[in-house]
């Protein structure tokens, strides 16, 4: 097995053991992203230079010499973020040394480029970007998932073994479930974010993509500047909301994430609760309008009415939108936010994680991100936020892990838990790894087989 | 029908209230946006939140404090 088809943890091992040269890795990497990327266009910028003077410049630290890949929505002291959009309204971009770069750079690790990403993080799909979409591996005419729309791709597509997303509304978790890898939404403000471009925001996080949960909990370990334990979960309690997250899944979805719940709970030793959490549909709209808030003190008529023609239809026409959108009903989503914390608290008493599948049915066409669920068509937008976004609403960790195929498509199922909770959300998804032989990390695409 | 009509005697005064430029296609787009999420906006705007308190000075790493 090539050193960049291991486990990031293992690559890491192997360069200290002296059994991995990290020079070779490098070259092997960059000449895998050459060889791929005209397919999966998971990458937008190399800079091999750049590349060789972190590596030789590395510290002994848990990553040292281990190629990754960072989101396009961070700046590099060398290269200045696009959020994958021809301009941002009313942000000047630079280069800088950003909070994940500074992790990545201080832990040893090599950052072999820099990945695509949907314009503006603004979609699910990844359908959408200045460079043109990323494809997903599984299948190139299949979205990738969005916003993380590169590393997602860059990672199932072998080209990295980890790769830094950023989850605003779901935006790690939906590519990891669309491209069967495992992705943290980490705890509000645990992870590195220095240097974002929405320096206020109280959704997005920094977090990783990887294989599996411990390489996830070694790279989420760096942006958190402190170790994540692990240990083995015992008598957990499993909260179930039936309605709308399992009822309103594709049949191959529910079918493996029911498979996968009785797994975990058989691995844990555990029970699963069935529980309510209230106020449900207006979780949506206020984690919508609570997200656009952060970003609208730019949206001015001179900054819209000045959006480059570069930038999607989609995104020009949703931002004049968000531009007019009341401010009373953004007042009202911040109580309801106030009102769901609680009641997310108090659902945490009771039980140690919730479970839903992360997104309600597999990856669509990129020419057409429309879902099948039982309650009908659905735009994959609409029918992934309402899976993803309580966690950034409220600032509690997610993971989405990998369970099953349909339509040989990833399958995916996601654990919420308590604030602080991130090492047991992992602990728990290596326990599901364990309860399936490790079956559903094992796969890869096809054509990489 | 009638909440379609509404969102655009809105959009078309918001617009040029504010002067904001959009040619028909975005108005389009505009409108298909909104359509998904109307029902959620309504909800949000007409739900009794008349007893909900604020979070004061809200810490999104921790639980909600009281």
């Amino acid at each position: 097995m090539s050193g960049l088809d291991q486990a990031l943890r293992d690559q890491a091992a192997g360069i200290a053991s002296g059994e991995l040269d990290p020079g070779e890795l490098l070259d092997e990497c960059l000449a895998r992203i050459e060889e791929r990327n005209p397919e999966l266009n998971a990458v937008v910028a190399t800079f091999p230079e750049e590349s060789r003077r972190m590596l030789e410049e590395a510290p002994a630290g848990p990553l040292r010499g281990v190629p990754v890949m960072i989101k396009d929505e961070w700046p590099l002291p060398w290269r200045a973020e696009t959020v994958g959009a021809a301009s941002v309204p009313g942000v000047q971009l630079k280069p800088g040394e950003s909070g994940p770069y500074r992790a990545l750079r201080d832990a040893g690790a090599v950052l072999a480029g820099v990945a695509n990403m949907h314009e503006l993080g603004s979609s699910s799909t990844g359908n959408t970007s200045v460079y043109g979409a990323a494809h997903n591996p599984w299948d190139l005419a299949r979205c990738p998932g969005g916003s993380s729309s590169g590393p997602g791709a860059a990672v199932a597509g072998g080209l990295v073994a980890g790769a830094v997303g950023a989850d605003g509304l779901g935006s790690v978790r939906y590519p990891a479930a669309y491209c069967g890898l495992t992705g943290l939404k980490p705890t509000f403000g645990r992870s590195a974010m220095e240097g974002h471009h929405i320096a206020n925001t109280e959704t997005i996080v920094s977090g990783p993509l990887c294989r599996d949960a411990a390489d996830c909990r070694l790279l989420a370990s760096v942006l958190f500047g402190e170790e994540l334990p692990a240990a083995v979960p015992r008598a957990l309690r499993i909260g179930v909301i039936r309605d709308p997250f399992w009822e309103d899944s594709a049949p191959g979805v529910l079918e493996a994430c029911e498979a996968a719940l009785e797994s975990l709970r058989g691995e844990v030793d555990g029970e699963v609760v069935e529980v309510e959490l209230p106020d449900q549909d207006l979780i949506l709209p206020a984690a919508l309008l609570v997200a656009q808030s952060e970003e609208v003190a730019h949206l001015t008529p001179a900054n819209v009415n000045a959006l480059s023609p570069e930038l999607g239809l989609i995104n020009r026409s949703v931002l004049k939108l968000r531009a007019i959108v009341p401010a009373t009903l953004t007042a009202r989503a911040f109580l309801v936010r106030a009102q769901v914390r609680r009641n997310l608290a108090e659902l945490f008493e009771r039980v140690d994680l919730l479970a839903w599948p992360t997104v309600p049915a597999v990856a669509p066409p990129l020419t057409e991100p429309v879902v099948e669920l039982p309650s009908g068509p659905a735009s994959a937008d609409a029918a992934n936020a309402r899976h993803g976004v309580l966690a950034n609403l409220t600032g509690v960790p997610g993971v989405s892990i990998p369970v099953g195929l349909d339509d040989g498509m990833p399958v995916a199922l996601q654990l919420l838990g308590a604030w602080g909770s991130d090492a047991l959300l992992l602990d728990a998804a290596e326990a599901l790894e364990r309860a399936t032989d490790r079956e559903f990390v094992e796969l890869r695409p096809a054509a990489l087989a | 029908m009638e909440a379609a009509s509404a969102f655009q005697n809105y959009l078309q005064s918001a617009l040029e209230t504010f002067g904001i430029e959009a040619d028909e296609e975005e108005r389009a787009v505009m409108a298909g946006v909104w359509s998904i999420y109307e029902p959620g906006m309504e909800l949000l705007r007409d739900v009794d939140l008349d007893g909900v308190q604020h979070e004061r000075r809200p810490d999104l790493s921790k639980a909600p404090e009281g």
